[in-house]
């Protein structure tokens, strides 16, 4: 049905765009065709992002050509955008909490009867699309009270609802289960199939191999190679993308197993933290594997005092100490990195420079509570060797930063202290190779000065990697622990989907 | 999922504001009634006709404080609009001009001032607590300038002392069909906003606007334009109820309206309306100004002293407010399965 199959239809060549202080977009160049899923690959801050809002209207480019469907288009706008038939799902979920799933499908382009909103039509029709995305949703329930992931789901079909021609996904696994993943190549193959063209963005490379047929590299704003997938094999994409090659994907460096440093005994908080007893010990990393949703990021919570506890003992190199407040943690060395980075591990209104310093207000202040800038100047130094955060300079927004340099911050700040526990909460979420990477030389590198490192990923391939031990958690409960040396996906797996009969089938929450 | 379509009466209380508006209007017919205990004259005849009336007013700037809420700012002119609204009438019925180009000039007047609001918050990106505030002091300004810092002569005494009359009878002294003019014309405009906020696109996009400004823009919603809209109908609602503070008083009052837009916060919050933006349905503003009004009627006529009876009705908006934030943060921090 599709006469165009195989015909370009977004031509983007030369486009310059530049922020205060950076040049995003230099001179860069990319193709799609109708038909083809093509993957837009590229380290954090490489543009990625950048260049398809370009496309969609988000941004205006400063110079250079768009053309979609061999038509030139001057001044783009998400409007005209929408019209021209592309839609675009951003890296950052964008829905109006306070809106059903069919007003957020139709928000912007409303069906109407004169004067007034046909609403009847409109939930109709989105339950028709959700219907032909096998989603099982009441177009008419409230956004808010949706799991990420669904609302992820809500927005594909918010996309798709525009009858869009050209779709760009910037990242939209991030947020999902396995499951869910699957769903949603069902979903991009059969829009595949219809010759629609697809640009897909995401750092789960392992993921490319099941929907991807063509690849588009950028590196540091710029264009760097376009070519089949099926030609290219992983370590040249890579090396593409960051510019020289990396030797190990999961660096690991062997400690002696020393002393027991942190004990947590019967948590209880909440029915996703149920009677969770641990230890980590000197020169480990202790991994937290299992399922989304399965009590972990809670658990996490409730060690470092952010939620309310119903019992639970912690002690810190043999001795109990209290946690009722993150004060009280952070006070006795015992640090959180938190999974979602936009709304508890940054202020993004606030600079680089003062989210560093703002957890660090007590070390680098004198006893009148004055700010030794030159201590706070050496942080933000430390942290950005550590982490090569790409940056302006140190003043600019942390809102402003690329995902995953984002991420690097959240981390970055907790460096100027001496730690004894640092627990790191999905840390390579949406973060390229090469920063992963430094993220788990960090760790090792905790690890090595004797400080307990506690490390919660749905990522199985990293936590395999990474942790010396591994434990499993299942709807609020832990279900079972693992030495490196037995551990095996498998193992996990099972582990990980050892529910209580049937009451846990609609648990949510992540 | 499949309780979803088995109880309707959940399924509506739990639609946009409904809740907050049924609770409150139970603790509405609760009030009454222990006033109606206390002092059996507060339910007669009279005292509703009056009621109603005294009702109108808050009705009146709830709506438009309440769509400015719903968009995520807030209007703090509309007093100052009332005030300059009230005072430019009665300027200039008393120096010799027909009502009708008087309040047409009002009229403008009002408008202007909520285009102002509008742009300094949606094209210049000011604070609306400052850029209102900045209008507040401006507006009350003008309503001291216009007559020389002084309250006005009484209208029906001018050139067209008439029309004058003809107008505060109409506007507050009047009534129709036995209840005073001044509470249909509170209806009618809230029959109209309400309409347009809950089966227009425009208002739509005042939820959407309100509760991710972000995704509502990614959407193609022009932001600009709807949070103007929603400051124009705060002013022009404000210029309303100048017209009928100055019908009410046959004068020009240089501090009429004063402290106004807190009265509407407080008929749009009690009402569910949250100041957060996104939530609450203009029924609400019905119900919060009847609380409010109710309450002030009420403990007065059970002889209240008005230092005890401003603690009780600011209880009861911090109550509401609680009420609300419960309820959201209930559904928010437990994510329901
Ligand atoms: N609104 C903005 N203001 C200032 N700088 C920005 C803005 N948006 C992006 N940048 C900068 O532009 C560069 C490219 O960012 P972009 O978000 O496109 O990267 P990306 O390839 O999508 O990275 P990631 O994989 O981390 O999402 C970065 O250096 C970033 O800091
Ligand atoms: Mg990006």
């Amino acid at each position: 049905m599709e006469q165009y199959k195989g015909q370009t239809i977004v031509e983007l060549e030369h486009i310059n765009k530049s922020f205060p202080g950076v040049k995003a977009l230099d001179d860069v160049h990319f193709h799609l065709r109708s038909g083809e899923v093509m993957a837009l690959l590229g380290e954090n801050g490489a543009g990625k992002s950048t260049l398809m809002k370009v496309l969609s209207g988000v941004y205006q480019k400063d110079s250079g050509t768009i053309r979609i469907f061999g038509e030139t288009v001057e001044n783009m706008n998400p409007k005209r955008a929408q019209e021209m038939g592309v839609a675009i799902i951003h890296q950052e979920l964008n829905m109006c909490q306070h809106l059903t799933v069919a007003e957020n499908m139709f928000l912007g382009r409303e069906k109407k009867k004169g004067l007034v909103l046909s609403q009847r039509e409109m939930n109709v029709e989105a339950g028709k699309i959700l219907k032909s995305l096998a989603i099982d949703l009441d177009p008419t329930t409230m956004v808010g009270s949706l799991k990420v992931s669904m609302q992820q789901m809500v927005e594909i079909a918010k996309a798709l609802s525009t009858n869009a021609r050209i779709l760009i996904m910037d990242e939209p696994t991030s947020a999902l289960t396995e499951k869910e993943i699957e769903e949603m190549f069902r979903i991009i193959r059969q829009l595949r199939d219809e010759g629609k063209g697809i640009v897909y963005i995401s750092h789960r490379l392992e993921e490319l191999q099941h929907i991807v047929d063509r690849v588009t590299i950028m590196r540091d704003g710029r264009y760097i190679t376009e070519g089949n997938f099926a030609d290219m094999d992983m370590s040249t994409i890579i090396a593409n993308m960051v510019g020289r090659e990396i030797k190990e994907k999961f660096p690991r460096v062997h400690c002696e197993k020393g002393k027991k440093i942190f004990e947590v005994k019967h948590l209880n908080a909440g029915r996703m933290v149920r009677d969770v007893s641990f230890s980590s010990y000197e020169g480990e990393i202790l991994g937290f594997a299992g399922l989304m949703g399965a009590g972990r990021t809670e658990t996490t919570r409730a060690i470092f005092g952010v939620d309310p506890k119903e019992s639970g003992q912690f002690f810190l190199d043999g001795k109990e100490i209290k946690i009722n407040k993150p004060m009280d943690a952070i006070r006795q060395g015992v640090v959180l990195a938190p999974e979602d980075r936009k709304r508890d591990g940054l202020c993004t209104k606030l600079s680089i420079r003062s989210n560093i310093e703002l957890p660090n207000l007590d070390i680098s202040s004198n006893r009148v509570g004055v700010v030794n800038r030159r201590k706070v100047t050496q942080m933000v130094a430390k942290a950005k060797e550590n982490f090569s955060i790409k940056m302006p300079n140190d003043e600019v927004d942390a809102g402003s930063l690329s995902g995953g340099n984002q991420q690097k911050l959240v981390v970055g700040k907790w460096l100027a202290r001496d730690s004894r526990v640092v627990i790191f909460d999905e840390p390579t979420r949406g973060i390229d190779v090469a920063a992963k990477v430094e993220i788990y030389n960090l760790m090792n590198q905790l690890k090595q000065q004797g400080i307990s490192v506690i490390f919660v990923s749905s990522e199985m391939p990293e936590v395999l990697g990474i942790a010396d031990h591994i434990i499993v958690m299942c709807d609020g409960r832990i279900t079972g622990e693992l030495d490196i040396g037995e551990a095996t996906q498998e193992k996990i797996l099972e582990l990980a989907t050892r529910f209580e009969n049937k009451i846990a089938t609609g648990a949510a929450g992540a | 999922m499949e309780e979803k379509k088995q109880n309707p009466i959940k399924k509506f209380l739990s639609a946009r504001g409904v809740g907050q508006v049924v609770t409150v209007l139970i603790g509405l017919v609760i009030l009454c009634a222990v006033f109606n205990v206390i002092n059996p004259n507060f339910l007669r005849q009279r005292n509703v006709a009056n009621l109603l009336r005294q009702i109108a007013p808050w009705i009146i700037i709830g709506i438009g404080q309440g769509y400015v809420l719903i968009t995520a700012n807030i209007d703090l002119s509309i007093g100052s609009v009332v005030g300059m609204s009230c005072m430019i009438i009665a300027t200039l019925i008393c120096n010799g001009a027909h009502p009708v180009p008087a309040v047409l000039v009002a009229l403008v007047a009002s408008l202007a001032t909520g285009a102002v609001n509008g742009t300094l918050v949606a094209n210049f990106k000011l604070p609306p607590f400052v850029a209102t505030l900045g209008t507040q002091t401006i507006c009350r300004g003008v309503a001291q300038l216009v007559n020389n810092n002084m309250n006005t002569d009484g209208i029906t005494g001018a050139k067209f002392g008439a029309a004058a009359k003809a107008m505060t009878n109409f506007f507050y002294y009047n009534k129709t069909l036995g209840i005073f003019n001044t509470f249909w014309i509170a209806l009618v405009l809230w029959a109209i906003f309400n309409f347009v906020l809950a089966y227009t696109r425009t208002g739509r996009h005042l939820y959407a606007v309100g509760s991710n400004t972000e995704a509502a823009k990614l959407s193609g919603v022009n932001v600009s334009l709807t949070i103007l809209k929603a400051y124009m109908v705060s002013s022009f609602c404000a210029f309303v109820l100048g017209l009928v503070v100055c019908a009410q008083t046959g004068t020009g009052t240089t501090n009429a309206g004063m402290s106004y837009e807190t009265y509407a916060v407080a008929a749009s919050v009690i009402g569910g309306i949250s100041t957060m933006g996104g939530t609450g349905i203009l029924s609400g503003v019905l119900v919060g100004a009847s609380v409010w009004a109710v309450m002030d009627n009420g403990l007065q006529m059970i002889g209240t002293q008005v230092g005890l009876k401003n603690v009780v009705v600011g209880l009861i908006v911090i109550g509401c407010v609680l009420l609300d934030v419960v309820r959201r943060t209930g559904r928010l921090g437990k994510r329901k399965s």
